[in-house]
Parts: C-alpha cells; sequence; structure tokens
C-alpha cells in the first residue's frame, strides 16, 4: 500500500468560547484563546491518501484532482475566513485543532473516490496539530 | 489542579442544561480516531558510554559520542495524545494541563542538563535517543486527562526515534487491515 500526502496552508482567524460558561469560566479554560476578538493562525493541513497504485497510470490518485477537492472543500470555505462565525460545519463547535481537523476530515472522506482518506494532520502552529484516522485502520507510516 | 475539576464539572453541566452536543455537525465520534499532537523543546547533554565495554569498544561502538565531556543537542520532544472531544472545550485534553505535566515530568528535569548525570535513569543506561524514548513515554504514561499514544524525538534535524510503549498486536487491529499487501 502506498501512502500519498498532499500539503495545503490557509489563513484564518477563530477563538475559542462557550456560550454556556460564564465569562470567568470561559477565561479559566481558554485562557488568551478566548480574547472576544478573535486571533488567526496560518494553517498548515497535510492529507494523506493510502491506496495502490492504478496499474496503467502508476498513481494512487490525480494529485490534480486531490488539489481541486482541497481547494473546493478546504481553502474556499476556510482560508481566510473566521473559522466560528463562515464556516457553517463548524457553528456551535469550539474551533480547536481537533475539532477543525475532524470536520475536515468529514468534508474530504465523501469526495475522494479513488484510495481512502487514511490520515488528515492539521498544524494550527509548528508545535500544535491534530491528526484524525478511521478508527481501527492502520496508524503506520506516519 | 482545581482547573481539571472546575473544567470537568462546567463541562458535566453545559451538556446536561444544554444539550450542546445537538447543535452543530452530528459528531461521529467512534468512527474516528483524533489525536492531538504538541511538541516540546529542550537542550541537553550526553555521553554515549557504556561500562560493560571496553574503552576501545566503546569508541568503536559509539565513535565521536563518546567523547569524555559529551556533547549536546536541541532535542524537540512530539508528544501525542489521542481520546475523546470534550463538547463543551472542543479539546481532547486541555493543553495548560498537558504543559504543565510535561514540563514538571520531563522539561524540568531534563532541559539544560546532562542526561548521563542529572537522570537518574541514565546512570546505568547509555542515553540513547531510543532510550530516552522509552524513559519518556514512561514518565508521560498516567497523564490523567488522555491516552498517551507515542512520543518521538528528533535529536537532530536528521534522526528521529518514536516509541509507542510495548506493541500489543490485537485482534482488532488485524481484523482492521483492510489491505493485504499492508
Ligand atoms: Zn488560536
Amino acid at each position: 500500500m502506498i501512502l500519498l500526502t498532499r500539503k495545503i496552508e490557509f489563513s484564518a482567524s477563530h477563538l475559542y468560547h462557550n456560550p454556556n460558561l460564564s465569562a470567568e469560566e470561559n477565561r479559566r479554560i481558554f485562557g488568551k484563546c478566548n480574547n472576544p476578538h478573535g486571533h488567526g493562525h496560518n494553517y498548515t493541513l497535510e492529507v494523506t491518501v493510502a491506496g495502490e497504485p492504478h496499474p496503467v497510470t502508476g498513481m494512487v490518485l490525480d494529485l490534480k484532482e486531490l488539489k481541486e477537492i482541497l481547494e473546493r472543500e478546504v481553502m474556499q470555505r476556510m482560508d481566510h475566513r473566521h473559522l466560528n462565525y463562515e464556516v457553517p460545519e463548524l457553528a456551535g463547535q469550539i474551533p480547536t485543532c481537533e475539532n477543525i481537523a475532524r470536520v475536515i476530515w468529514q468534508l474530504l472522506e465523501p469526495k475522494i473516490k479513488q484510495g481512502k482518506l487514511h490520515r488528515v494532520r492539521l498544524y494550527e502552529s509548528p508545535d500544535l496539530f491534530a491528526d484524525c484516522y478511521r478508527n481501527g485502520a492502520s496508524r503506520a507510516g506516519n | 489542579m482545581n482547573r481539571r475539576t472546575f473544567s470537568r464539572t462546567a463541562t458535566a453541566t453545559a451538556r446536561a442544561e444544554q444539550g450542546i452536543e445537538e447543535r452543530g455537525t452530528p459528531v461521529k465520534e467512534d468512527a474516528l480516531h483524533i489525536e492531538l499532537g504538541r511538541r516540546y523543546l529542550f537542550a541537553a547533554s550526553h555521553r554515549l558510554h557504556s561500562r560493560q565495554l571496553s574503552e576501545e569498544e566503546n569508541y568503536r561502538v559509539f565513535g565521536k559520542c563518546n567523547n569524555p565531556y559529551g556533547h549536546g543537542h536541541n532535542y524537540i520532544l512530539e508528544v501525542s495524545l489521542s481520546g475523546k472531544i470534550d463538547p463543551a472545550t472542543g479539546m481532547i485534553a486541555n493543553l495548560a494541563d498537558l504543559d504543565a505535566f510535561v514540563t514538571r515530568h520531563v522539561l524540568e528535569e531534563f532541559d539544560h542538563h546532562s542526561l548521563n548525570e542529572d537522570v537518574p535513569a541514565f546512570s546505568d543506561k547509555v542515553p540513547t535517543t531510543e532510550n530516552l524514548c522509552i524513559e519518556i513515554f514512561h514518565r508521560l504514561q498516567n497523564f490523567p486527562h488522555a491516552k498517551l499514544e507515542r512520543v518521538r524525538i528528533q535529536e537532530t534535524g536528521n534522526n528521529s526515534f518514536e516509541y509507542a510503549g510495548k506493541r500489543r498486536k490485537t485482534t482488532r487491529d488485524q481484523a482492521n487491515r483492510r489491505d493485504p499487501a499492508e
């Protein structure tokens, strides 16, 4: 099996705030991520697809097609957007790395027809990231 | 520690009273495995030297890493945790809790120290990065808020090492292998 990874970057703003908690609770749990006007990150997304190379083309999937899927599903939704207010899939959720990675998985998985989505890794900064896999899939090959 | 108790209670209350899971995209939690990865930096010195080997053998096996006064690295420690995303916080584990735990159990003792002289585990074990991974894994294994999946240490830009605990190949892992060529 081959694992193929494509990387894209997008910039977005967000803040962490749970309306069901008091202002003090929000501040205590989320710290400066709770600042009311938000802040932003350069996110780096790595999408890994697993599959066998096609006997004729030698490709697991057409990278051009993957690029288009990422453009449509991720860039157009999230790039230069405010994740709390402009991304319906994240409505009502705290836009942490974990939640964004999960939403991106849910957006991409049904769109990838050749090969299988293996891993979504989303970096919020070089020292913080979340990985999403389908449960039970081998996690080898990171 | 207060933070932990507090946020758990707040979470439970928020869930019960507001039914927060019902909002937004339904969470297909069971189908997905989510990990949080966090990187830390520490600088430490070490000398690769085994008491079970002669001077010549030590030099032959470890080369310049055996030089008597040691040398150092900027280690990058990558810690991966798994667990359920708490709907009230959006997090597998609160970063403040994780950072405090890693600082207390690893960084305070390792950063700007000599692994050979200052870390008891390496008084009779060679402080290779392999052994460092194992030592750090054991120190972080008891993190109370999520499951430690693995530690990965980058010794230099060219070498990295990973440890995920003793390999337990469960039948579930095998049953889920979809691809015989894997
Ligand atoms: Zn942020």
